[in-house]
């Protein structure tokens, strides 16, 4: 279904009967991402998945956002369907790290939080950051004579390689600075909601190092290591996953 | 040397239904006229930013579908178009600085929506004098605005549901105020769309005074005319692909199998090949019964309906009339009527009996039979009204 929220065209999915859940996604992501998880839980809740902006077929932000931008974004989506505050909200990957945000932000006030391999814990790895700025900055100064298009398909490839996501969505590239440079650990501490946190064993994109930080930072929060699992935890573990939401929601 | 005529196929095009054009055209109608070997086919595509395209590598589905066109657009040089004495198509030919040309003898426009489906293009094309195929300005015009075509059909005696119509201004300016406007005369659930686009793209099933404003909203959103259409009862959704110019031939009735809650929106039709989640066919082919489970007397009461509606619509070459069904009171409703069918609906007339070469040659004919028509037209006449100034 459409509708039209801060002046955007905004996909979502609304399906299921009950309380409220609001799933995120994450970067380079979409409603139908988490669409597996969706089904699952409409048997017992009613069940709300959005296109950010910028993915699947939600138009583009118009501006540079952060992850306050998308926070009202999400609050200003709940008012235009006329809905009460959620009762929980699971956001994967950036969208986990952005559920913290608007929880923060008292956006949302869920009375459930799971984070699913949930990211903005932006200080650890201070190695691969200054990987990515060597490569940027080399890059940039050698491969100035190619063509433009050529230029940006060369850093989509580095970048990607570096297993950054900057270059997903080129089209969001100022985006994805802003967001990234948003720590959300601050956020995190002051979280008073029962919190899920979600981790998988083999994800290389958000090791399970940030959910033990979530973990310590979340009062009364709940890890769960997930093995044989990436970063998209709820398609490579999906019964377990489900499982491990359902009961923490029951 | 037998001479081969040539047929420009003119695809994309600035509208929200381009992708869909791109399947139309490569699929449907450039590649069953390669294979009749009578005409030299010559790709003519329409970027989003309006550029026309002229070349032969626009006729491999894969340069879209990987993302290449991207790639050929930036270094492809556009093509022009030359009107005089007909439509000559010109490029640059990359050999020191000369030009390549071609005469087009007919054009087949496969272009849906806005600029394209909706008579820009075949205006274009009638001030060139070439003939081409499918509906003609007008037809085009009012068939491509709901609003026109649903007041065309009731002024000629036939069967709409009730509806309303508002421009933009109106939504933007005062929505409550309208939305009591709607309710007191239109009952829930309640269809909005925009009045211009097809492909269901916009569309949204209201059934709430809520989900009545944010539809509205969506709808001005891609158009600056909306029509909100009360839902027909009992509904059986049918559309009928129709051919022909001045005797009209239908293929058969078909039924999209879903339920009036599911409704045909882009994806359903384009995107995931039928019923929500569970087709398993691609595109627009796995999605409906043909022909429509009716009773006799129903499909004959439909088909009537279909070819009643093209004929007072002007629409000659090829249209899809839309239906809707109360199946209780058995009574048929016209909808909408669709110029250029997504894919000329070759599925549905393949199941007719008429194969994809067959239908693209019949629809150069009836383009011939319509163009000869016109010329015999008297177009001028000698008065001496200068003289008496």
């Amino acid at each position: 279904m459409q509708v039209i929220v801060d002046d955007l065209l905004t996909h979502y999915d609304l399906h299921g009967k009950g309380k409220l859940v609001v799933l995120l996604h994450g970067w380079g992501d979409s409603a139908k991402g988490l669409a597996g998880l969706q089904k699952e839980l409409t048997v017992q809740y009613r069940v709300l998945s959005v296109d950010l902006p910028g993915f699947g077929s939600t138009q583009m932000p118009k501006t540079a956002w952060d992850l306050d931008d998308y926070a009202r974004f999400v609050e200003h989506l709940l008012r235009k369907l006329e809905f009460q505050q959620p009762y929980a909200v699971i956001g994967h990957s950036n969208g986990g790290a952005l559920a913290i945000r608007a929880v923060s932000l008292e956006c949302l006030q869920p009375q459930r939080l799971v984070l699913l391999a949930a990211s903005g814990v932006r200080t650890n790895n201070p190695t691969r950051r200054l990987i990515i700025k060597i490569i940027a900055k080399t890059g940039n100064a050698v491969t100035l004579w190619l063509p433009r298009r050529r230029r940006q398909a060369l850093r989509k490839h580095l970048y990607g390689a570096t297993g950054s996501d900057m270059l997903v969505v080129p089209e969001l590239e100022d985006t994805f600075k802003k967001t990234v440079r948003q720590d959300v650990q601050g956020d995190a501490a002051a979280i008073d909601v029962p919190t899920l946190l979600i981790y998988a064993a083999s994800d290389d994109a958000v090791p399970v190092a940030d959910g033990r930080q979530y973990h310590s930072l979340i009062k009364g929060s709940r890890l769960e290591v997930v093995k044989n699992a990436g970063h998209f935890v709820h398609l490579d573990q999906p019964d377990k996953t489900v499982a491990l939401i359902k009961e923490f929601l029951a | 040397m037998v001479y081969m005529e040539t047929v420009a196929v003119i695809f994309g095009g600035r509208s929200a239904e381009h992708d869909v054009s791109i399947v139309t055209a490569l699929a449907s109608i450039i590649k069953p006229l390669e294979l009749t070997k009578k005409y030299r086919v010559e790709a003519v595509y329409i970027a989003k930013d309006g550029a026309w395209y002229w070349d032969d590598k626009l006729k491999d589905i894969k340069l879209f579908t990987s993302g290449g066109i991207q790639d050929y657009l930036h270094r492809a040089q556009p093509a022009s178009v030359q009107f005089d004495g007909g439509m000559m198509l010109v490029k640059a030919s990359g050999i020191a600085g000369r030009k390549q040309t071609r005469k087009v003898d007919l054009v087949f426009p496969a272009m849906h929506g806005t600029y394209g489906e909706d008579g820009a293009l075949m205006g274009l094309l009638d001030m060139t004098g070439i003939p081409y195929v499918g509906c003609g300005v007008s037809a085009s015009a009012v068939c491509m605005n709901k609003v026109l075509a649903k007041k065309v059909a009731l002024g000629c005696g036939l069967p709409v549901s009730d509806y309303m119509s508002f421009h933009k201004s109106f939504i933007e300016r005062d929505a409550s105020t309208l939305l009591k406007t709607i309710l007191k005369r239109l009952t829930l659930p309640l269809f909005v769309k925009p009045a211009h686009l097809g492909s269901s793209i916009g569309i949204t099933r209201a059934t709430s005074e809520t989900e009545l404003r944010n539809a509205l909203e969506v709808a001005a959103h891609y158009d600056d005319e909306v029509i909100v259409e009360e839902e027909v009862p009992n509904l059986i959704e049918v559309t009928l692909p129709i051919m022909g110019n001045d005797q009209p031939k239908p293929a058969l009735l078909e039924q999209p199998m879903t339920k009036p809650e599911d409704f045909f929106d882009f994806d359903t039709k384009y995107l995931q090949g039928g019923k929500k989640g569970k087709g398993t066919a691609k595109g627009a082919q796995g999605y409906s019964q043909i022909p429509a489970d009716l009773p006799k007397d129903l499909y004959k009461q439909a088909e009537e309906l279909g070819l009643n509606v093209y004929r007072v619509m002007g629409c000659s070459g090829i249209a899809r009339v839309d239906m809707l069904i109360d199946s209780k009171a058995k009574k048929a409703y016209f909808n909408e009527v669709n110029p250029l069918p997504g894919g000329l609906y070759a599925h549905n007339w393949n199941k007719a009996g008429v194969s994809n070469v067959e239908l693209v040659e019949r629809l150069i004919s009836f383009a011939k039979e319509r163009h000869a028509q016109r010329q015999s037209l008297a177009t001028s006449f000698s008065t001496n009204y200068l003289q008496q100034f």
